[in-house]
């Protein structure tokens, strides 16, 4: 099946092929994820003692946590979509355990996370209502500058646009999550410093969370979506060829598919692409680099 | 956010730079130095160095609104 083939469909019979395909990735129940929050938190929560006490050197800590606190986001982003389970059924309790527990390490609140999220998938590349769309950069190293230029203290891009979603969504109150969120974590980091742990908090906590944020916002905000100028349902999203392929790209380079069906589990999004790649480029979709 | 406590933290995020500067700079330059055994300028004690260190920076970090 080509695109050629299905360039005389009508747009109904382009997204019923397209909604059959991914009716073939939902409902399966994500084990690995599940696995990875848990797995992660708890080998992020061990590296402290294990520091602390010099049974590990702090480079190696530092690598680990790194890696760790940049793994975290994504069950929680499995979480936002109700992947785990839907509000109701059995296993709903473990998706919202799954979404609170994973982004510890990154000092992210689930409820700001999901609501703020929510607001990327209505709005995607909108200016003015994306709250993701202040990593829009020309190029890789400028996206990687925005980044960290964001996270300045007077900055109102990166993830202080998140209050001002929260403000135009009525929902001051989970504003509250990040304040508490914010107090503990820098309480923890300035008790630890003075404790004599100064290295070690900010090796394996305060850096690896700028690690994670710039990766993280780079993979997952900044590529799928560059260059931010399309809002359209089948513009606002791209597959891209990663130099560090799928996995180093935390499974961004099929994208397209998330927010085109954002219900699909990430491990998944590879297969539902490839087959679902004849409609998207019917439908005009950006995905010429897969 | 009107409580008093609120009103604190509020405070005390607005102020956040110098607070960093002083909470986690100043003990990360003492500790750092002292990791690398490297003796503080002027013959000062690692600690009061590092405080110099992460008020100064704090503070320029304050009122240009970013720390790089």
């Amino acid at each position: 099946m080509s695109a050629r083939d299905l360039s005389a469909l009508s747009d109904a019979e382009l997204m019923r092929l397209e909604r059959d395909i991914a009716r073939e990735h939902l409902g399966h129940f994500p084990y690995f994820v599940v696995f990875w929050a848990f797995a992660n938190l708890a080998v992020w929560l061990l590296l402290w003692p294990l520091v602390l006490f010099g049974v590990l050197p702090l480079w190696a800590g530092f690598i680990i946590a790194s890696v760790n606190v940049t793994l975290s986001y994504l069950p929680s982003h499995e979480a936002q979509h109700d992947i785990i389970a839907r509000p109701g059924e059995r296993w709903r309790w473990l998706n919202e355990t799954v979404g609170h527990l994973s982004t510890l390490p990154l000092v992210l609140p689930y409820r700001v996370a999901k609501l703020t999220h929510i607001e990327h998938h209505k709005h995607t590349n909108d200016p003015a209502l994306d709250p993701d769309y202040s990593v829009t950069a020309p190029g890789p190293l400028a996206a990687i500058w925005r980044s960290i230029r964001n996270r300045q203290p007077r900055s109102r891009g990166g993830l202080k646009t998140y209050g001002a979603t929260l403000v135009r969504l009525d929902r001051q109150d989970v504003m509250l999550d990040a304040v508490i969120y914010d107090t503990v974590y820098y309480g923890a980091l300035f008790a630890l410093a003075w404790s004599g742990f100064a290295l070690e908090a900010a090796l394996l906590w305060w850096l690896p969370i700028h690690i994670a944020l710039t990766y993280i916002q780079y993979y997952l905000s900044w590529a799928p979506h560059h260059p931010g100028n399309e809002t359209g349902r089948y513009r606002n999203t791209r597959s891209f060829r990663a130099i560090l392929g799928n996995i180093g790209s935390l499974g961004m380079q099929y994208h397209v598919v998330h927010h085109l069906h954002p219900r699909i589990p990430l491990y998944r999004n590879p297969a539902a692409y490839w087959q679902m790649k004849p409609v998207l480029e019917a439908r005009g979709c950006r995905v010429e680099a897969l | 956010m009107d409580s008093p406590v609120a009103r604190a933290i509020k405070a005390l995020f607005h102020v956040g730079p110098i607070l960093f500067g002083l909470g986690f700079v100043a003990p990360l330059t003492a500790q750092t130095l002292a990791a690398l055994a490297i003796d503080a300028p002027f013959g000062l004690p690692h600690l009061t160095f590092g405080i110099l260190v992460g008020l100064g920076l704090g503070l320029i970090a304050q009122i240009r609104g970013r720390w790089i």
